[in-house]
């Protein structure tokens, strides 16, 4: 997805300049940076654990940054800062809602935190709703909802208030693949409208199919940014195989990392992925390494460099979940 | 402070919302009400007379005279009086025979009594006595008027004359007994209504407690912060909230008793000051179980069995006059206690609000010194969470 040109052009939306947080002697976030335009959609793809929903929980005010600084439409945002937060909705991994109460008291509730009183209140509510396909739904407890409605719901309130920066940590998580493909209609929808997208997630396929630019992170380090395109071209071409089957020691690891056109191994408990150029010539030898080495393949899988031989080609890992 | 109110107000929805509090929250206080009020009410100390036999002017008189001696009678067949006596229902059952009732016209009075096993027994029997002896002297009265001649109606007439414009010797009964005088001006479900507020008020704020841990897991609390909202508007908001429901569970038992049971609590603004500081000890006490556990389970067995304990040694479920020294000493530690205290005050004795400040005072200085710790530790947990 490429960036439009007037996109480019308008002042940033998000600013995140250099933010470390530490937990102890664990660094969670490490000088990351990184901006997002209006109606730019970003992505932040890294595994459980990189440091996604600490960087989001401090761009959203929950955490100050031990360094580095983040400005949401121009002001700086903190723990203590109130004013920025009004231009952030925000969506978490978590259903943030109360299960005892309907759709619209939810949304009524979160409105009225945001400012928002009166028949502008009610008529957003209705409003929402309708976007979110929830109106026949409204009065009832939302404890009686889908996993799928009740996402949507969590959504619908971080865009109640109409902010300029929409924030989702993982929002598809756990979700049925009906209600995951609306939800990404929804998102793409956004930044139509000229909404900043903030998207977290570990699946690659979501980062391309929504996002304009796409961080990857890593141990609370952003390892690499940019359109999709540029950060494939990281990659030099090189294919992804993955071996399925059981026995995968530390020598099957060794005896492939041995070969000169395999760049990188991954080893999982049932599957090694490998970064290799010129897969489809190389796969032969591959598969032979590996049987002599002592693994039991079940399978093979060459694919064209993703998202996914990006990540393996900067943290030697792949992105599991 | 919209947002202070908007989040208080969903964390009294959210309570209201809950099924089980239509029980638990309104119907379970007032039948405990009812129950320790025909338990340990006026009820109890009730004298109380069957009468057996047809009707007949003996039936008839004996009645008028025990009842002018405050004894509650009833009719019924001999079988009935004798079962409800032997339950223990009343204290004498007298029964007027043909016989009785046929002499009763020569100046001949006289009933068969069966008298029961109650304390209040012997009392009855005597007043029966006098009430029998009073129908007999009458009776000879007017036998001796109609044998001079003189007309039964008249002889009755003029008898009820000399009985109405004579007047009785005035009698006055001072009260020794201390536990007596401390409980007298108290009505039959006053002491059920005023315990069951305290303990049912206390309870509900610390069950309620499990829908803050459920907000702060769910991360509701977390989206809160993350909207413009100050760490000091949602603290507020949710002490709010509990005060709210502990405020609104109390107003209700005090409300319901009242329209249900007739229970007089004596000076309204004093009574409400008292329910409103106990009810800040409770949103201070909620906020630190919310805050301080993790799981919504726990807090529940913590509120029940905390909220039960605090109420048996502050007098809720029995009477802290009948507590020994020490144990009255332990009582004081509770809130419970010092709210007993002022409505005991209020209701028994009609004192107002100034005659319960010290009572108030101490009740303030748990609620300020909890829901400071409570707040503490709520914004502890929201670091802590994130």
């Amino acid at each position: 997805m490429s960036q439009p040109a007037a996109v480019r052009s308008a002042p940033d939306v998000l600013v995140v300049d250099g933010v470390v947080r530490r937990f102890g002697d664990l660094t969670a976030v490490d000088g990351v940076s990184f901006h997002i335009a209006p109606g730019e959609t970003y992505g932040l793809l890294g595994p459980n654990g990189a440091g996604k929903t600490t960087t989001i929980s401090i761009i959203a005010g929950l955490l100050a940054a031990d360094a580095g600084e983040v400005t949401v439409a121009g002001e700086r945002m903190g723990p203590q800062a109130v004013a920025p937060k009004r231009h952030i909705g925000l969506v978490p991994q978590d259903l943030a809602i109360y299960p005892e109460l309907s759709a619209r008291e939810n949304l009524a509730f979160f409105g009225r935190l945001q400012g928002m009183r009166g028949s502008a209140l009610s008529d957003r509510v209705a409003e929402v709703l309708e976007l979110l396909g929830l109106s026949d739904r409204a009065k009832g407890p939302t404890k009686e909802f889908s996993g799928g409605m009740k996402r949507r719901l969590n959504i619908g309130i971080g865009l109640l208030h109409h902010p300029r920066l929409l924030i989702l940590d993982e929002p598809t998580v756990g979700v049925d693949p009906q209600s995951r493909n609306a939800i990404l209609e929804s998102v793409e929808a956004l930044s139509v409208e000229g909404m900043a997208v903030l998207y977290t997630t570990h699946y690659m396929e979501e980062a391309e199919r929504l996002c304009d630019r796409i961080g990857i992170i890593d141990s609370g380090t952003l390892q690499a940014e940019g359109t999709r395109d540029d950060l494939l071209r990281l990659t030099a071409e090189a294919d992804t195989v993955r071996l399925s089957g059981s026995a995968i020691g530390p020598e099957v690891s060794a005896a492939l990392r041995a070969l000169p056109h395999v760049e990188r191994v991954d080893a999982g408990p049932h599957e090694l992925t490998l970064l290799v150029h010129d897969a489809p010539a190389r796969v032969a030898e591959v598969v032979t390494t590996a049987s002599a080495a002592g693994m039991a393949l079940t399978g093979v899988e060459i694919s064209r460099p993703d998202l996914e031989s990006v990540f393996l080609h900067l943290t030697g890992r792949a992105l599991r979940d | 402070m919209s947002t202070v109110l908007a989040i208080a107000g969903t964390e009294l929805r959210r309570f209201l919302r809950d099924r089980s509090n239509i029980f638990f929250a309104l119907i379970l206080p007032l039948l405990l009400v009812l129950m320790i009020g025909l338990q340990f009410g006026e009820d109890a100390s009730a004298r109380r007379a069957l009468v057996v036999g047809t009707e007949s002017p003996l039936r008839a008189d004996l009645i008028t005279g025990l009842q002018e001696a405050d004894v509650r009678v009833a009719v019924r067949d001999r079988e009935s009086a004798l079962e409800q006596l032997a339950r223990g229902r009343a204290d004498i059952v007298l029964v007027v025979d043909d016989e009785a009732a046929a002499a009763y016209g020569s100046g001949d009075v006289g009933v068969e009594a069966v008298l029961g096993s109650q304390a209040t027994a012997p009392l009855v029997q005597r007043q029966v006595t006098s009430v029998l002896s009073g129908l007999q002297t009458r009776e000879g009265q007017v036998t001796a008027l109609t044998s001079r001649g003189v007309d039964r109606a008249l002889a009755e007439a003029t008898l009820d004359d000399v009985t109405a414009s004579s007047s009785a010797p005035t009698l006055v009964v001072r009260n020794l007994d201390e536990r007596e005088q401390q409980f007298s001006g108290m009505g039959q479900f006053d002491f059920g209504a005023s315990g069951q507020l305290l303990l049912f008020t206390f309870l509900s704020s610390l069950t309620g407690a499990a829908t803050l841990i459920q907000a702060r897991r769910l991360g509701v609390v977390s989206r809160t912060l993350a909207a413009p909202v100050s760490a000091f508007q949602l603290i507020a908001g949710q002490v709010l909230g509990r005060f709210a429901i502990a405020f609104f569970q109390g107003a209700y038992i005090m409300a319901a008793s009242s329209l249900l049971f007739g229970v007089d609590w004596g000076d309204l603004s004093a009574s409400l000051v008292v329910l409103l500081m106990f009810s800040l000890v409770s949103a201070g006490a909620a906020m630190v179980v919310g805050s301080l556990l993790d799981s919504e389970g726990a807090a529940a067995g913590v509120g029940i069995g905390l909220g039960l304990v605090l109420a048996a040694l502050g007098g809720s479920m029995s009477p802290l006059e009948f507590f020994p020294e020490t144990m009255r000493a332990v009582a004081n530690l509770t809130p419970h206690a010092w709210a007993y205290e002022a409505f005991a005050d209020i209701l028994r004795r009609g004192a107002g609000l100034g005659d319960v400040l010290s009572e108030l005072g101490v009740l303030a200085g748990m609620a300020i010194a909890l829901i400071l710790l409570g707040s503490w530790l709520l914004r502890r947990s929201v670091a802590r969470a994130m």
